[in-house]
């Protein structure tokens, strides 16, 4: 079974995006802020993806997976982030810092999943 | 109410919480250098709920937050200033929001009428002030629209195919983005069926220079499919940036795949040979177009550059790099530590049973505790002695978890006090201290309702206008302080004011007036001030819309009581008040001290009782004693609850202290401490005095709790109506 490992400071965001991939057969981990999640990195969290917010209290999405990239374990890891139309401007930003790709907010359950089975094999 | 919408909404009171705290520091310091982070975090609250709004399908909070939202961009972006009169406004939407999360909280479909007026207006005066300008801006991101035509250049014969055609190199860097290529062929086979495929390794370097972790791949694709070639675009956006995506639809013309070939960086022979043998393209009509090209060549001067189709192309990539950069730069990154602690969300029902369920533990362990002690086994009174140790340790631990900061409470009076504070013209400085005393969950709840009273009649009555101060020398500025503290097994809770006092004679000659005194009465200072505790009293001349809300303070009295705590009130005329509230730290479960009165068992509070001490039978025909010099009153349960039976001949009476008061409560038997669970009285039994809940004991047997305040109340009023009755005999 594949794990994700979600990040996210919403609870509502989390739950929802944690039951559709429950449904569809994922496993998940959840953080609910970067600081969370890098602890769990270092600890050696084994995921086959990470998807995380862009903004978030403390650490934002974006300092999260530069340093995500920088552990060896995780630097082919594929990681999505979640994102709004208004900011789109941030996948740039993003994606230099090592992002595989990004989902719009707000997602049907099936534009999660598609993008999902794009990174993922 | 499904589980996601319950958490969305406490999730968004939460931010809302938030988002109110930041407004009201930037309305007090709208200029200060420091606020950027202040309004980011505004902006992130609001754009949680905005997000999480979507996700729950709620769009009446959706579209509202919405422009919220784009207003704090702006302000974020330094493209609006920070003023107080947009906090003002913002926190009205605050209002709003709260209004629309308890709509939604109630399961109606959308707003009431009125309340969608009042959410129409507020996000009409944010576009008219803080959004007009904008409304160009808006427009500029829908470039990748109007794709569909693309490639209509002239020349050529249809090439025969109903497959779509795929080239792409991928970039260098597409490994280390955590993309795999591979997973991109996987999906695209999701979208139809792959006819053919061709790996295109030429760049690969010599093995000596490769670097493993770089991709030098890139691959040929037929691909027939009903997608569209926004589908199929899609599955490439997330490499976009960085790889050479070309795309040609089934049916395309002769002259686009001549100009695929010429654009590869590959060699054009071995392209189109690839080209012919994934049967995209027949030699036939490779030849035919390489020939026809070679006709056409002179034409195209060197200068220009050959394929208008390509251009297009060309042009709308640059003007999206153009559109993504141009917005790219922002984002201020602070370097902040979270403090936020790790939290667990459960849910306070899945609590409350773990309580109960400790509640029935307890009562368990006391019962084999008592048949231990009965079998008179040693190891057994040992061992059930252990364990009762552990449920005490357990149900301890079990309580903690209910415990919540009383912060949050005190928090949301920040914003009374300014809005009532501005309403009336006054200043006033809110102090909070001991915010992170913790106490029940259901006290807390409760406790809010009659702090807000007391907060407000502080702002409306307490303190005085800025003039009157001014004339007395005090500060312009009134403080009003908020405090929590634990005290012996209680929390307390002050709100404190530096305003004018409680009017003494103005409250004596009221309560004259309402008849619930006599003229002639002499009455302790204290005595007078606590007259404000009485039903249907009110001094305020007028009745202003703040605090006469025809809720008096015997309300407040009452609340208080009900959570089985006190309130009591000290004032010094033109120095200030303070309104002190006492509250036990839970309400489901006791220590407590069983005694024995004829058959029955009662139980009284242990944290009440100060000691136990012999009632000397003979010469006691009045109801109090000498204790140590002190004159103490006391109260026979026998006769209060008029139990049948006779005293025996030796009684004990257990001292108790409540509120600074002491009594003696004379019981037949001392049956020692224990702890024990409280059951509520059923609503039959409400007005009962003197009796605050029952419990069951070990034997199965029933004991009611003694409610020690009402006791002690019960018994100083009867002292005071003597010593009246006394007083008015020695009169006469």
């Amino acid at each position: 079974m594949k794990t994700v490992f979600l990040v996210d400071d919403s609870a509502t965001i989390l739950l929802s995006i944690s039951n559709i991939l429950g449904k569809a057969g994922y496993a998940t981990e959840k953080a609910g802020n970067a600081e969370e999640a890098l602890k769990k990195f270092a600890a050696g969290i084994k995921v086959d993806l990470l998807i995380t917010d862009l903004n978030m209290p403390g650490k934002n999405g974006i300092e999260l997976i530069r340093e995500v990239r920088k552990l060896p374990a995780y630097k082919f890891l594929p990681i999505l982030f979640l994102t709004t139309e208004s900011q789109q401007s941030r996948k740039l930003e993003a994606k230099a810092a090592g992002a595989s790709g990004w989902i719009v907010k707000p997602a049907t359950a099936d534009e999660l999943l598609n993008t999902i089975k794009l990174v993922i094999r | 109410m499904d589980e996601l919408t319950s958490v969305f909404i406490q999730e968004s009171r939460e931010q809302l919480a938030e988002m109110e705290a930041g407004l009201l520091v930037l309305e007090q310091s709208p200029d200060d250098p420091g606020n950027g982070e202040l309004i980011n975090a505004i902006f992130r609250a609001a754009h949680t709920v905005k997000g999480a709004s979507g996700v729950v399908e709620c769009h009446f909070i959706e579209n509202f937050m919405h422009k919220v939202e784009n207003v704090l961009d702006r302000l974020r972006n330094g493209e609006i200033p920070v003023s107080g009169g947009l906090a003002s406004l913002l926190l009205k939407c605050g209002d709003h929001l709260t209004t629309l999360i308890g709509v939604l909280e109630a399961g109606l479909p959308e707003p009431a009428p009125a309340d969608q007026a009042t959410g129409d207006a507020l996000l009409a005066e944010l576009s008219e002030r803080y959004l007009a300008s904008a409304a160009a801006g808006d427009t500029a991101v829908s470039l990748r629209d109007s794709e569909s035509g693309e490639v209509m250049a002239s020349g050529g014969g249809i090439v025969v195919t109903d497959s779509w055609h795929i080239s792409v190199r991928f970039g260098r860097d597409v490994l280390r983005g955590g993309m795999d290529p591979l997973s991109f062929l996987r999906f695209l086979g999701s979208l139809g069926e792959i006819l053919a495929i061709e790996t295109i390794s030429d760049a690969m370097p010599a093995a000596a220079e490769m670097d493993p972790e770089s991709c030098y791949l890139g691959f040929e694709i037929r691909l027939q499919t009903r997608a569209s070639k926004a589908d199929i675009e899609r599955v490439f956006d997330f490499v976009r940036e960085d790889c050479e995506l070309r795309i040609l639809p089934p049916n395309s013309k002769l002259t686009d795949y001549l100009k695929l070939i010429e654009a590869l960086p590959e060699d054009d022979m071995r392209l189109g040979e690839i080209l012919v043998r994934s049967g995209a393209l027949t030699q036939a009509e490779l030849d035919e177009g390489l020939n026809a090209q070679r006709d056409e060549a002179p034409l195209a001067s060197a200068d220009n550059p050959p394929h208008i189709g390509e251009i297009l192309v060309d042009n709308k990539v640059v003007q999206k790099e153009l559109v993504d950069a141009a917005v790219g730069k922002q984002s201020r990154i602070q370097d902040k530590k979270a403090v936020e602690a790790r939290l667990i969300r459960v849910q306070a029902d899945k609590l409350d049973q773990l309580i109960d369920l400790v509640g029935e533990m307890v009562i368990a362990g006391a019962s084999a505790n008592l048949l231990a002690r009965r079998s008179g086994k040693a190891e057994l009174v040992e061992s059930t002695s252990v364990l009762s140790r552990l449920v005490e340790s357990i149900r301890d631990a079990a309580l903690q978890l209910r415990m919540v900061q009383i912060g949050e409470t005190f928090n949301r009076f920040n914003r009374v006090v300014r809005d009532v504070a501005k309403e009336l013209g006054k200043e006033i400085d809110l102090v909070i201290n001991g915010a992170d005393t913790e106490l029940d969950k259901s006290v807390v709840e409760k406790i809010g309702d009659p702090l807000m009273h007391l907060v407000r009649n502080s702002v409306d009555h307490g303190i005085e206008a800025a003039s009157v101060r001014a004339q007395n020398g005090k500060n312009v500025r009134g403080q009003i302080e908020l405090n929590a503290f634990h005290d012996s097994g209680s929390i307390v809770i002050q709100v404190r004011d530096d305003g004018g006092g409680l009017p003494k004679s103005k409250i004596r000659s009221k309560a004259i007036e309402r008849g619930l005194i006599q003229a002639e009465q002499s009455l302790s200072d204290q005595d007078v001030i606590n007259l404000i505790f009485e039903p249907g009293f009110s001094t305020a001349d007028q009745v202003t819309n703040i605090s006469g809300r025809g809720v008096g303070m015997d309300v407040v009295r009452r609340n208080i009581q009900s959570l089985r705590g006190s309130i009591d009130v000290s004032s010094e005329e033109g120095i200030g008040t303070t309104f002190t509230i006492r509250l036990p730290l839970t309400l489901a479960i006791i220590d407590g001290f069983l005694v024995g009165v004829g058959r029955a068992a009662y139980v009284i509070p242990l944290d009440m009782v100060v000691e136990c001490i012999e009632l000397d039978s003979h010469g006691v025909d009045r109801d109090f004693l000498n204790l140590r010099g002190e004159v103490l009153p006391f109260i026979r349960l026998r006769a209060l609850f008029e139990l049948p039976d006779d005293a025996p001949p030796r009684e004990n009476v257990v001292v108790v202290h409540y509120g600074g008061q002491k009594a003696g409560i004379v019981v037949d038997q001392l049956m020692g401490e224990f702890q024990t669970v409280i059951k509520p009285l059923s609503s039959m039994f409400s007005h009962l005095r003197g009796i605050g809940g029952s419990t069951i004991l070990g034997t199965g047997d029933v004991a009611l709790i003694l409610d020690v305040q009402a006791l002690v109340q019960r018994n100083s009023r009867i002292e005071e109506k003597t010593l009246n009755q006394a007083s008015l005999a020695r009169a006469s």
